[in-house]
């Protein structure tokens, strides 16, 4: 069972998170739900085409203007309330790194900390077992947050993603955080040039193989970029290839920007692997 | 107790959807077996038949039993009565069916018995065990009809005989 606070999903359940920027740069949607109406309106979109899950976040992952956490907060916490008055049944996810603003977010309503920098701040895994909330454990090999990857290296990228991401799962366990509400997550592009990336998408399965649910992070990322050529706006083909990828390895959660085309490859390929009964099969049947 | 239903492999968890296809006549079928005891004489001429009503009995907690009075026969009618069909669409589908139907529900032993085996095949109907309700039908039995229905161009009946 995956619980996040009161929302809980059997073991055969993928879950589409849907990204949800309350930015004015993130790299894919470029500012378009920085006004906060403009945010709330992409969480009534994504509701509508089925998400579980939003993945609110204050700040882009790239290099830029610091942001405070006063800041962070101005732009998230209120946010959440709104949503969470809103959708009760929706499961929210904050995209943050600080320990204070989860512990603001999840005041409000948020049901998940989606620790993108691999436990950059300490002090989250404690604000996630004081709420009972989720928490999204990441690798990034070390790296600051907002930083870009630079000349890493790896003996084993996966060994590394397995290693940095089960320890972190067990300090969030040794914390108070509820087993069945912890998520282990590559985070492919963090800390990773594209072969690094390829390579942990190639060997999810070993991740799976943890036993912790697996949640990817591929939307859009310059991993699928630089593999095809193509532009932010043009990666929505190698985003699902990687996607079908993941989905065959038993992959648990997709954090996305397309919602609709995501959860159909999720579906298609989970029955494939003969986890999940076609919707409605009569074909040679009657 | 005589109960007729459709072999259709829909109805087997093996092949189950998330939105069941069948979900009307699966609660047919479970109806009018329901009205049969414990143990039953599955009259099946193939083995997805005999796995349908096997199924159908387990699922309610009967068992086949070759001694049985009561006895569950599987069949159908054709599977050609529309474009859309199995069979795609031949036009000698719905008279045959309409004929078979009167000897079900009247019913009419000796016409169940003499089904042409040659027309059933060529319209794809299922009639080897309806073929064998000419032996345990009496006329003047109340045949009460719990599906009348072709869904997917395939004729299919529920009918339980007192």
């Amino acid at each position: 069972m995956l619980r996040f606070r009161a929302h809980t999903f059997t073991d055969d359940a993928t879950l589409m998170m849907a990204i949800v920027n309350r930015t004015p740069d993130s790299f894919y949607d470029k500012g378009s739900t920085w006004a906060e109406d403009a945010a709330f309106d992409r969480v009534a979109a994504v509701v509508a085409q089925g998400a579980e899950i939003v993945d609110i976040g204050g700040i882009k992952a790239a290099p830029g203007i610091e942001i405070s956490p006063a800041e962070e907060r101005a732009r998230v916490v209120d946010f959440v309330a709104r949503v969470r008055e809103t959708y009760p049944s929706l499961v929210i996810s904050v995209d943050t790194w600080r320990a204070e603003v989860g512990a603001a977010v999840c005041e409000a309503g948020a049901d998940v900390l989606n620790d993108a920098w691999g436990g950059a701040d300490p002090e989250l895994v404690d604000v996630a077992a004081s709420y009972d909330a989720g928490i999204i454990c990441t690798h990034t090999g070390g790296v600051t947050p907002r930083t870009r990857p630079f000349r890493i290296e790896y003996d084993d990228v996966v060994a590394a993603a397995i290693d940095d991401t089960t320890r972190y799962a067990e300090r969030a366990l040794t914390a108070g955080v509820a087993r069945e509400s912890i998520v282990i997550d590559p985070a492919h592009d963090f800390g990773k040039n594209t072969f690094h990336s390829l390579e942990v998408t190639r060997r999810i399965g070993e991740m799976v193989e943890t036993g912790w649910p697996v949640l990817v992070s591929l939307s859009n990322k310059d991993f699928v970029g630089e593999t095809l050529d193509l532009p932010v706006g043009e990666r929505l083909i190698g985003t699902l290839a990687s996607t079908a990828v993941c989905a065959l390895a038993g992959a648990r959660i997709y954090r996305v920007h397309e919602v609709v085309e995501t959860r159909q490859v999720v579906d298609m390929v989970w029955s494939i692997a003969g986890r999940r009964p076609p919707r409605r099969a009569i074909r040679g049947l009657q | 107790m005589i109960v007729l239903v459709p072999g259709v492999p829909a109805l087997l968890p093996s092949y189950a959807s998330i939105d069941n296809p069948v979900a009307d006549l699966r609660a047919a079928c479970l109806d009018a077996v329901g009205t049969l005891g414990p143990r039953v004489r599955v009259v099946a001429p193939t083995d997805l038949g005999a796995r349908v009503a096997e199924h159908l009995l387990a699922t309610l907690g009967a068992e086949p039993a070759a001694d049985a009075t009561d006895v569950l026969v599987v069949g159908n009618g054709s599977a050609k009565r529309t474009e859309k069909a199995p069979g795609h669409l031949d036009e000698r589908a719905v008279v045959f069916d309409d004929d078979l139907r009167r000897a079900l529900l009247e019913p009419l032993p000796t016409a169940l018995s003499g089904l042409d085996p040659q027309l059933a095949d060529e319209l794809w109907a299922d009639v080897d065990g309806i073929r064998e309700l000419g032996d345990l039908l009496r006329p003047g039995t109340t045949a009460e009809v719990r599906y009348d229905g072709d869904p997917f161009g395939v004729q299919y009946w529920v009918i339980c005989w007192a």
